[in-house]
């Protein structure tokens, strides 16, 4: 068995050499599904590591866009013992870029850290109309619906989705989180939003909070 | 008609003073406005009147007369005629209608060493075709869609420029031109139009010295990319700055500002001055920005206008701050009291230009009558 909390660090370091050869020799090891999950637990713990580093400005966006691109390699390294497996999810989520705008880099990474902290994540994709977020809410029926923007813009058509979010009638069963450049606390009391963030690994932490 | 002369000459005038480091009698206004406002202000249906550039003579006229600035507040940047003729990949519209960027590859990972031995055959021969899909294509088919799109780019560009000039006669603008060049920062060339945000944040942990190879081939081409024919020391080439506040310090310090600090006096030795719009927040690298040559314009859309006046403001031409958010979102009162805010804090010494922290770019992005109250307010009010 390998040893978890160097794994951890490794993650939060993005030393990404290290930790492909861990998982490697871990998976060559042939374990248990349960040894599995408790190493997929481990690489949460290093993202939530970069989450941190990243509020206390020691690593920045770019950072967070590799630690995405290095966990999802380490799920794919270690998806052959951990198939079959049940993972435990602690909410989930839908997310999507508002109608108008195409910018999902931003939508991409909080989308990958929640997944991250034990979320189940429906990606709606970009220039998402409201009544295909209504449509996914009253499917999935999900906690939180996090709705994402990068031009002015955007701010118009988040109300729009919350509007037609209360219209359908499902609004008061999630709460909603919006992020991007655009957004500001005034921008969140008009839109009807229940928090807003420009900040992803504080994003991740709100959603914690509400289904804690 | 000597009326509005009299006016341009005065407002050029207040440009001037800024350049040349001297009081203005008032602080200078510089409205922004994106064709795609326009449009919609004029009351106009934006996925049908941009494909139209002669109808934006009179749906541009209807901005400069409500809203007021001392340079041409308008300008049509990007038009769809050009794109669709290309297949573009890395400008489309959203179902608004909009034009904008996505994330797009132009330049495989493994066309790197391709690009750094030669950018622009590697451009031509690689990454044109990956971001325009009808180039995509034999050589004779190539040749037939690129002339026919730089055919529309020329009639669009050659009457937004009849246009533009018809407004700075018609409204007595100045004649000092901000964008009368283009280009980027070369480590924001490789990522916005090569590489895409996601995999240059890749690259630089994994390939880094690819990363920088890359960045000094092509700055020689944004140098000349940025030099306008027609050079002048009261034009300026604008720059968009834009991964700078994604990347750690040690990596902007190798793979960023070497490059950027290169081409923008590059741009100077050419008899050219940058007008960079500092797209977020840069306040970890005051410092760096103090080493640009002196009297660079530089529009900031986040940070602390107090620090920026104490670093930057004795050397540099400042503008920016002012959120369009709040525009949006603000009474009328809580507007003009930022527009004072600012003021007070920017304005003393000189080297200061009123203008938004970036270009209003739909009927959405603000409330009208807040825009209008404001840049009637400094206009009235910031004397010297």
């Amino acid at each position: 068995m390998l040893d978890l909390n160097a794994l951890t660090q490794a993650v939060g370091d993005l030393d990404e050499s290290a930790v492909v050869e861990m998982l490697e020799a871990f998976v060559a090891s042939n374990p248990s599904g349960e040894e599995a999950y408790s190493v997929v637990g481990a690489c949460q713990q290093g993202m939530a590591i970069v989450g941190e580093l990243f509020e206390n400005n020691e690593y920045f966006v770019g950072d967070l866009i590799f630690a995405g691109e290095l966990l999802t390699k380490s799920i794919d390294i270690l998806r052959p013992v951990i198939s079959g497996a049940d993972s435990k999810k602690i909410g989930s989520i839908v997310v999507g870029t508002v109608e108008g705008d195409l910018h999902d880099i931003g939508k991409n990474i909080f989308a990958s850290m929640v997944e991250a902290a034990g979320f189940e994540v429906y990606d709606l994709g970009i220039d998402v109309t409201p009544s295909a977020f209504v449509d996914k809410v009253k499917e999935v029926k999900p906690q939180i619906v996090g709705m994402s923007g990068v031009l002015t813009l955007a701010i118009d058509s988040m109300k729009a989705t919350v509007d037609a979010l209360k219209e359908a009638g499902v609004r008061d069963n999630i709460k909603i989180i919006i992020g991007g450049n655009p957004v500001t606390e005034d921008a969140c009391k008009q839109i009807g939003a229940d928090a807003f963030t420009t900040n992803a690994a504080e994003g991740v932490k709100k959603c914690q909070g509400w289904v804690n | 008609m000597t009326e509005m002369l009299a006016l341009s000459q005065e407002r050029t005038q207040l440009f001037h003073d800024l350049i040349d480091n001297k009081i203005p009698k008032r602080v200078p206004v510089n409205a922004m406005f994106a064709h795609e406002f326009a449009i919609q202000y004029a009351g106009q249906d934006l996925t049908e009147a941009q494909w139209d550039v002669n109808g934006l003579e009179p749906i541009f006229n209807k901005t400069c007369q409500d809203f007021y600035s001392d340079l041409l507040p308008v300008s049509a940047f990007r038009l769809p005629s050009f794109y669709k003729i290309l297949g573009s990949r890395n400008f489309v519209m959203g179902s608004s209608g909009f034009l904008q960027h996505p994330e797009v590859e132009g330049l495989a990972i493994e066309d790197y060493d391709a690009f750094i031995a030669s950018p622009f055959d590697c451009i031509v021969e690689k990454v044109l075709p990956k971001l325009y899909s009808k180039l995509d294509t034999d050589s004779a088919t190539k040749a037939m869609v690129m002339a026919k799109a730089f055919k529309a780019f020329n009639d669009d560009m050659g009457n937004v420029g009849r246009i533009y000039g018809n407004l700075i006669q018609n409204f007595g603008y100045g004649f000092v031109n901000l964008f009368s060049g283009f280009c980027e920062a070369p480590f924001d060339f490789l990522s916005d139009q090569l590489r895409g945000f996601k995999n240059i944040s890749i690259d630089v942990r994994r390939v880094p010295d690819k990363v920088e190879a890359a960045v000094e081939a092509v700055t020689p081409w944004m140098i000349k990319m940025g030099t306008p024919p027609d050079p002048s020391p009261y034009n300026a080439t604008f720059i968009p700055l834009h991964m700078a506040p994604y990347l750690r310090g040690k990596d902007f310090n190798r793979l960023y500002w070497p490059t950027f600090k290169r081409t923008v006096e590059g741009l100077k030795a050419n008899g050219m001055r940058s007008f960079l719009f500092v797209e977020h927040d840069w306040m970890r690298y005051l410092d760096y920005l103090a080493e640009l040559p002196e009297g660079t314009v530089m529009m900031f859309e986040y940070g602390d206008p107090k620090l920026v006046k104490e670093k930057l403001g004795k050397k540099h031409i400042i503008g920016g701050f002012y959120p369009v958010s709040l525009l949006k979102t603000g009474t009328k009162e809580q507007c003009i009291d930022k527009a004072k805010e600012l003021i007070d804090i920017l304005a003393p010494g000189g080297r200061y230009f009123f203008s938004f922290d970036k270009v209003i770019i739909t009927l959405d992005s603000a409330n009208v009558e807040n825009t209008k109250a404001v840049l009637d307010y400094v206009a009235e009010n910031a004397n010297y």
